[in-house]
């Protein structure tokens, strides 16, 4: 389990990260979201040991990364956003390289080495030189890289920042595949239909302070106390429109697009009573549904576009 | 020992990220062994038959290794920084000691190599030299090698340590030969405008015991003559006037030879040298243990 208590960065009066707290389970894939200079790459990099917090720590399955860093390290994978990989050797040699680097006994290597291959989807490139690989491929071999000592908790900054669709999509499939493995991944992005598909759990980060966390569905009910209905109608609007505007629940109808968009306080029952109602005193209606909200509806509600 | 010499930088700095370049650049390597096997043979043929003598050919090895020293070290962090490979290197079990270990071991083989490389000339220098005793020319010859291989191990470490601090390869190149150049020339240029071209090394002949060598070791550094002292060019021409025994050949006269012996002249730079690296080196391991918690 990762538990983050108040964790704080300053640089000198900048506030970098304000007090941030969260914990998370194994299997959570957390979704970390926030504009650029929000302060994502700062929490991830004090959360892998790379930077100390001014105050505040986490534990990772209850040991403190503050304190005790080189206990931490073999515990935790990490992906920086911008990385780069040992040239002159191939792929295989390279994940030797970290497997010995994390005293994995010679023995294990070379089985540990191919499971890792095949999880990544690289085992065709094991004998490529890594430098001749493709911008996908080393985002892959650098994931390989974090996983070869088989740690509990993966912090992946901006993992699909510069990946052509067809990578983006196999990294997105990755990532899930290591959350259904029972590890703890952190993925930080600011592109957020590139989170939607995976996280369970999601945090929104803006100027170092973490705004809301948890899971995604509660969040999105949070937010979602004004519902916004879609009807569309069939036949004259303007007898409905007045007949919407009766309701007790009903704060506004908008007409676009031939359809009427109705602000609605109430609940599930309500929503159906309403539609009941509507059927029942002759309305033709062609469709009716509530609009979800998606990350980026919940993002731009929450946030004001401000960096630290 | 097994451990240390398992480890998996030490490996990959010196063996893994070159083993293979030759292959895949075989016109570049090929033209570069090529020529400096050319240079190398024209310096034999030079040794062999000019009868240049050990000091001329140790300075040339020396100034070899000033041009090459630099080269053996300038990356060793800087590159780690500017790839973007430091922070997951920082994340693994690997200890400062293995990392620091993996970086100057690197650093400090490829120095013995090249030393091990021109023992050769060395090994000629020393047979056509102009003394023709033999306890002269063991203390001209050990002292020579141990001056070089100092020195080397000098530049790598000042290397490694400005590349972890400075983390730009080329500014860390820059500062090393920019550097040696300031120390080899332009100090004792300074020191010789500043004292009028009077040096005044005529003591020398005039000590008779380690302990007055000692001594005089120590005043040097108070009064800033340490600083031509310890200009390995300017100790290697003094090691010509080193002498045991019958060996006169000195243009000094016997009694200097005799007080640079006392000074233990060559021995004394050379572990002023690995004193130096070895400070280097610590200082390396220090920003390792406590900048990265390692």
């Amino acid at each position: 389990m990762l538990d983050v208590q108040r964790l704080r960065k300053e640089y000198g009066d900048l506030v970098a990260v304000k007090d941030i707290a969260f914990q998370l389970q194994p299997g959570d894939v957390f979704g970390f979201i926030g504009p650029n200079g929000a302060g994502k790459t700062t929490t991830i990099k004090m959360l892998a040991t790379l930077l100390e917090p001014t105050a505040g720590t986490a534990t990772l399955n209850g040991i403190d990364i503050v304190r005790y860093p080189e206990e931490v390290r073999p515990l935790l994978g990490y992906m920086p956003d911008f990385f780069g990989l040992y040239e002159g050797i191939t792929v295989t040699e390279y994940l030797e390289f970290f497997a010995a680097a994390y005293r994995i006994p010679k023995a294990q290597r070379a089985a540990i080495i191919e499971n890792v291959l095949a999880l990544t989807d690289l085992t065709v490139k094991k004998d490529a030189y890594v430098e001749t690989l493709s911008r996908g491929m080393q985002q892959r071999l650098c994931l390989a890289k974090s996983l070869v000592h088989d740690p509990i908790l993966l912090l992946l900054d901006e993992p699909a920042s510069g990946l052509d669709p067809r990578a983006r999509i196999e990294i997105k499939e990755l990532i899930r595949e290591l959350g259904a493995m029972g590890k703890i991944v952190l993925v930080s992005s600011h592109i957020l239909p590139e989170l939607a598909d995976f996280c369970n759990k999601i945090g929104i980060i803006e100027k170092g302070e973490l705004l809301v966390w948890g899971a995604v569905d509660e969040i999105v009910s949070q937010l979602q106390a004004n519902r916004v209905l879609e009807i569309k109608p069939l036949g004259e609007m303007e007898p409905l429109i007045q007949r919407l505007e009766r309701e007790s629940h009903v704060h506004g109808v908008e007409q676009r697009n031939g359809s009427l968009y109705v602000h609605f306080a109430g609940g599930l029952e309500e929503q159906a009573d309403l539609l009941a109602a509507l059927i029942r005193d002759g309305y033709r209606i062609a469709a009716f549904r509530e609009e979800s909200l998606d990350l980026e509806d919940v993002f731009m509600q929450i946030t004001k576009g401000e960096v630290s | 020992m097994k451990r240390w010499l398992e480890n998996p930088l030490l490996y990959y700095q010196l063996y893994g990220v070159t083993r293979n370049r030759w292959k895949r650049q075989p016109f570049l390597y090929g033209t570069a062994v090529f020529s400096i096997a050319l240079v190398y043979l024209l310096l034999f043929q030079l040794v062999s038959f000019t009868e240049a003598g050990f000091v001329s050919t140790l300075s040339l090895c020396l100034f070899a290794m000033c041009l090459g020293a630099p080269l053996m070290a300038y990356n060793l962090f800087s590159l780690e920084y500017e790839k973007q490979t430091w922070e997951t290197l920082a994340l693994t079990r690997l200890t400062a000691k293995e990392i620091l270990w993996g970086k100057w071991g690197t650093a400090l083989m490829r120095v013995a190599g090249f030393t091990v490389l021109v023992l050769p000339l060395l090994l000629l220098g020393i047979h056509t030299d102009i003394s023709n005793d033999l306890a002269t020319k063991l203390y001209r010859f050990v002292a020579g090698v141990l001056m070089l291989f100092g020195w080397g191990a000098l530049i790598v470490s000042l290397g490694m340590w400005l590349s972890f601090k400075l983390r730009r390869t080329l500014t860390t190149a820059s500062a090393l030969y920019a550097g040696q150049v300031f120390a080899l020339m332009l100090l004792p240029l300074l020191l010789f405008i500043f004292t009028g071209g009077d040096v005044p090394i005529e003591f020398i002949g005039a000590i008779q015991s380690y302990r007055e060598g000692i001594y005089w070791w120590i005043a040097s550094f108070l009064n800033a003559w340490a600083l031509l002292f310890l200009n390995p060019f300017w100790a290697v021409y003094q090691l010509n006037l080193i002498g045991f025994g019958d060996d006169f050949l000195f243009p000094r006269g016997e009694s200097y030879g005799v007080g640079l012996r006392y000074m233990g002249w060559g021995f004394v730079q050379g572990g002023v040298y690995l004193a130096l690296a070895l400070l280097f080196a610590g200082l390396t391991y220090r920003g390792l243990k406590y900048a990265w918690r390692k």
